[in-house]
């Protein structure tokens, strides 16, 4: 504590200290166009970064070594967590996770003004705004510091002393996925800074009649963006894996509104890198490609409002107490500063001939599909935006709660994206092709597609169940067969794969090749994705039975057999094994630690040899490892004898003696040896219930192995770890729920082609990272 | 007006129909004085609920849900769309409070403990509690539970 502050907290205050002042130096160079203060500013900058960083990683050491002086730090982790929980705690809650996003940001910023690459006046004014972004998270950090002392957020915890344990950390975040998922997104986050601010000064800087540096940077724009897509989808696709394994959250994806609120720069970053293709090669969407390349990052902040907010309650409120100011102040600013300059650019421009050129070409040529392509992605952004967004403004509005579920999504988005499959399809052969053919083509298709739709539409390959009182539009939408995507994606993987073809063919450099071949993979994958979710969705199938005296069961007895009601399953229970973390033995204290514990505590774990006994009229008294900790029970009821290793649970009580400082007292239900420990009265921090289960489908064994739930002592959350049957064609879903009494209530869900979603984004991933690395007119040398 | 800007228009046609419209059709959860959750009308008043219980002379199945709960969408789904757990909850009075924003059943989930849900309590017409459902059951379970309920809290 240096007057009053931690140290973490000065780290942070220097850093909303040179933050700033880069800031204001950089705008200054911008409005005076001058380079004099060049000097102090890449050291502001990099000041900024290095604090930034030593107070995360300051805060990671206290983390590790558990210094629960700091309320954060108490908040979020706990003894018992191994090493790796112990690091992802440190994001694991609003403070920490605004750390690291502000510490990538700076990052970000700082590379651009170090490297400096562009000598344009319009390059300060990029380097200001990002920079001034990273100010006002260094400044939000200041005012809500996750170097909080304890005793000023829990004085109640700190009125007893340091607390020797944590309080924890949210089980649902006890997962390897919480190690890479949150940075991943993060860091996509974080690349889109400079994007966002480069789509600003090109509108400022047009209208103060300079010449824009957008135009110069769109190449490495371009790669900064694509980096940022591929990053985004990675942490989508991790995000879904994870919720497919720690259960509650309803299969890979749900639309749950954090899920929802991080489609939407998504699809975003999707429109934008197809509209900024068209600009680098011919110089359309001149106001649009810039505007959108600068609403980006205003987005993403607005998906980490809705997902920490708690405006929309969601799986992922994980941190109470909602969200800064700082985080609502850098959305409402950011969006501004993308939208106006924009807007203002655009209204001047209706009377420049720069507006009225950028059009003509054939009515049906693939400018036109491009921008219905565009258009319909932001269509798709939008069906999300207003799911997220009509029940909050229809409660304020009239107090009327309505609900927003997965058929609201589903069957709005659906008929988006068979639309846009059509178009893709027909954008790609257009390249080879007279727009007469192509139209033929297309209508074709679209004839195949609704005969599939309306002529495949047995009940159970409906896309939605519908009732005669439903809206028409879900009724006729929900009434479709799932297979209307099967034509329409066909089409699309044909085309592609028909351009690809077609254009390897002539072309020689390989880097080109391996650019086109991304090209390819990333609209197969997505055609290969959309057809597999599509089908998941309406093929998946559930069923469930319970099992009474469940915890009953042992390896050696008679195991338990049910059919599982609507499945062809029978499913069989043979074991019931609980673990726990940690054991009895492992959560009781050395005699050393015993006397430093909070004298008011209720009962006290205590682990120790036995190095003397005292026997007394009523009572027996032994010391533990030769110190002045002892010890105690009534005579009779507990043996102790020297030389062995005992666990003993007790109240502290006062020793009457010089030499004692410590004596617990115990009984003989709380005390025993380290081979036979007191388990039954010990509450374990989490305890793993393990089931041994089999699946039959007739005779044949489906899946064979553990179904667990873990339960938290004072939390009344449980998590569940799934037994899944990977297969050709999908994966069979085992999870057990404990209920009351002992009893196991066992779900088997069917995922039909859940491999075939995730080899969909996998493609799309390896033909995004191709597209990074190969293109050559982004950055890439052959 | 060129095909490009013509598309455009319409893009804004279909955003605004599509958004009137699907605010419009929107399935009601709650309003005033109940909530829909499975199609059912839930009382959201503890007052109100012990009122009609006792003046029909019925037990209570309180509910404790959330919108974010998974589980609770199936017991929507597939309990509550159900016509035997629909026959045997016509001998209750429903009473659902949602955990976020309970309102007056505040006091009421704290008396039963109700912190996460999905959760269940049936009460006597006089307030009592006579059983609970914690977490998630499946069907059958639910209705022995429901069917016992009935005989223990009248």
């Amino acid at each position: 504590m240096i007057l009053g502050t931690t140290a973490g907290t000065w780290l942070l205050a220097v850093a909303a200290f040179a933050g700033p002042l880069a800031t204001v130096l950089l705008g200054y160079q911008y409005a005076a166009d001058t380079r004099a203060y060049d000097r102090v500013i890449r050291v502001a900058t990099s000041v900024t970064t290095l604090a930034l960083a030593s107070a995360l990683v300051y805060l990671t050491v206290q983390f590790v070594t558990g210094d629960y002086t700091n309320a954060y730090v108490w908040d979020n982790t706990a003894n018992y967590l191994p090493l790796l929980y112990k690091l992802t705690g440190v994001y694991a809650s609003n403070k920490g996770s605004v750390l690291l996003w502000a510490l990538l940001t700076a990052v970000v910023a700082t590379t651009t003004v170090l490297l400096n690459r562009f000598d344009v006046r319009g390059a300060r004014l990029t380097q200001a705004l990002a920079m001034g972004v990273v100010s006002v998270f260094a400044t939000m950090l200041v005012s809500d510091s996750p170097f909080v002392p304890l005793a000023a957020e829990f004085p109640d915890i700190a009125a007893n002393g340091v607390p020797v344990d944590g309080s924890g950390l949210n089980p649902l975040l006890v997962d390897p996925f919480m190690a890479i998922h949150p940075p991943v997104t993060f860091s996509a986050y974080a690349l889109l800074v400079v994007p966002f601010a480069l789509g600003v000064t090109h509108f400022v800087s047009r209208l103060r009649g300079h010449d824009s540096v957008f135009v110069e940077w769109i190449d490495s724009t371009t790669r900064w963006l694509r980096a940022s897509w591929l990053l985004l989808t990675a942490a989508i696709t991790l995000g879904g894996i994870w919720a497919y394994r720690v259960l509650g959250w309803g299969g890979f994806w749900s639309w749950d509104p954090v899920e929802t609120a991080v489609l939407i720069p998504w699809l975003g970053l999707s429109a934008v890198l197809h509209s900024l293709n068209r600009y680098r090669t011919t110089g359309q969407y001149s106001v649009l490609a810039p505007a959108a390349t600068a609403i980006l990052f205003p987005l993403v902040v607005f998906a980490t409002t809705v997902v920490r907010s708690g405006v929309f309650r969601s799986v992922h409120s994980f941190a109470g107490g909602g969200i800064g100011s700082g985080i609502l102040f850098i959305l409402g600013s950011t969006t501004v500063l993308a939208v106006v300059p924009a807007f203002v650019y655009w209204f001047r421009l209706q009377d420049t001939a720069e507006g009225a050129t950028a059009d003509g070409g054939p009515r049906f040529g693939q400018p036109t599909i491009l921008h219905a392509a565009v258009l319909a992605f932001v269509l798709l952004a939008f069906v999300s935006v207003w799911g997220l967004s009509f029940p909050v403004i229809r409660n304020l509005a009239s107090g009327v709660e309505v609900g927003v579920d997965a058929r609201y999504y589903n069957l709005w988005s659906f008929p988006v994206v068979v639309f846009m499959l059509l178009g893709g399809g027909a954008y790609a052969q257009r390249e080879r092709m007279s727009g007469r053919v192509v139209l033929g083509t297309v209508a074709a298709v679209l004839v195949v597609t609704l005969a599939a739709g309306i002529g495949l539409a047995r009940p159970e390959w409906q896309l939605a169940t519908t009732e005669p009182f439903d809206p028409l539009y879900y009724r006729v939408v929900g009434g479709l067969s799932v297979l209307t995507i099967v034509p329409p994606a066909a089409y699309f993987a044909a085309g592609w794969t028909g351009r690809f073809v077609d254009r390897v063919a002539r072309i020689d450099s390989r880097r080109v090749r391996l650019k086109e071949t991304g090209v390819v993979l990333i609209h197969v994958g997505a055609a290969i994705l959309v057809v597999a979710v599509s089908l998941v969705y309406v093929f998946s199938a559930t069923g469930s039975v319970g099992i009474a005296g469940a915890t009953g069961l042992d390896d050696s007895g008679e195991p338990v057999v049910r059919e599982v009601e609507g499945t062809p399953y029978t499913v069989e229970v043979s074991d019931y094994r609980p673990a726990n973390t940690p054991t009895v033995t492992e959560a009781a204290l050395s005699p050393a630690e015993v006397l430093s514990t909070d004298p008011s505590a209720t009962a006290v774990l205590v682990r120790g040899e036995v190095t003397e006994v005292q026997r007394f009229e009523n009572v027996t008294i032994a010391q533990l490892d030769g110190s002045s900790v002892w010890v105690g029970a009534d005579r009779g009821t507990v043996a102790f004898e020297p030389g062995t290793e005992v666990v003993v649970r007790g109240s502290l009580s006062d020793p009457r003696s010089t030499n004692i400082d410590a004596l617990v007292y115990t009984d003989r239900e709380n005390a025993g040896t380290v081979d036979d420990p007191p388990t039954d009265v010990y509450q374990p921090r989490v305890v793993d219930h393990r089931f041994q289960v089999t699946l039959y489908r007739g005779d044949e064994v489906v899946a064979d192995g553990i179904v667990a739930e873990q339960s938290y002592r004072g939390r009344d959350m449980n998590t569940n770890d799934p037994l899944i049957a990977r297969g050709p064609l999908g994966d069979t879903y085992v999870v057990g729920t404990m209920t009351r009494g002992g009893g196991l209530s066992i779900e088997v869900s069917r995922y039909p082609l859940a491999n075939q979603m995730w080899f969909g984004v996998l493609t799309m991933l390896v033909g995004m990272c191709l597209l990074f690395v190969f293109d050559p007119a982004a950055g890439a040398r052959d | 007006m060129n095909t490009r800007k013509t598309l455009t228009v319409a893009f804004f046609v279909v955003v605004l129909a599509m958004g009137y419209y699907s605010m419009n059709a929107a399935p009601v959860v709650s309003d005033e004085a109940h909530t829909y959750e499975g199609g059912l009308e839930w009382q959201t008043e503890p007052g109100t609920a012990l009122e009609m219980a006792q003046s029909q002379d019925k037990p209570i199945l309180v509910y404790y849900w959330a919108t974010w709960c998974t589980y609770c969408d199936t017991y929507s789904d597939d309990h509550y769309r159900n016509e035997t757990v629909r026959a045997e909850l016509d001998g209750y009075v429903l009473l659902a409070i949602n955990l976020d924003e309970p309102g007056p059943g505040a006091e009421l989930a704290r008396q039963h403990e109700a912190t996460y849900p999905p959760q269940h309590r049936i009460m006597t017409p006089e307030g009592e509690t006579v059983t609970s459902i914690e977490g998630y059951v499946e069907r059958q379970r639910m209705l022995r539970i429901l069917r016992r309920g009935a005989e223990e809290a009248t």
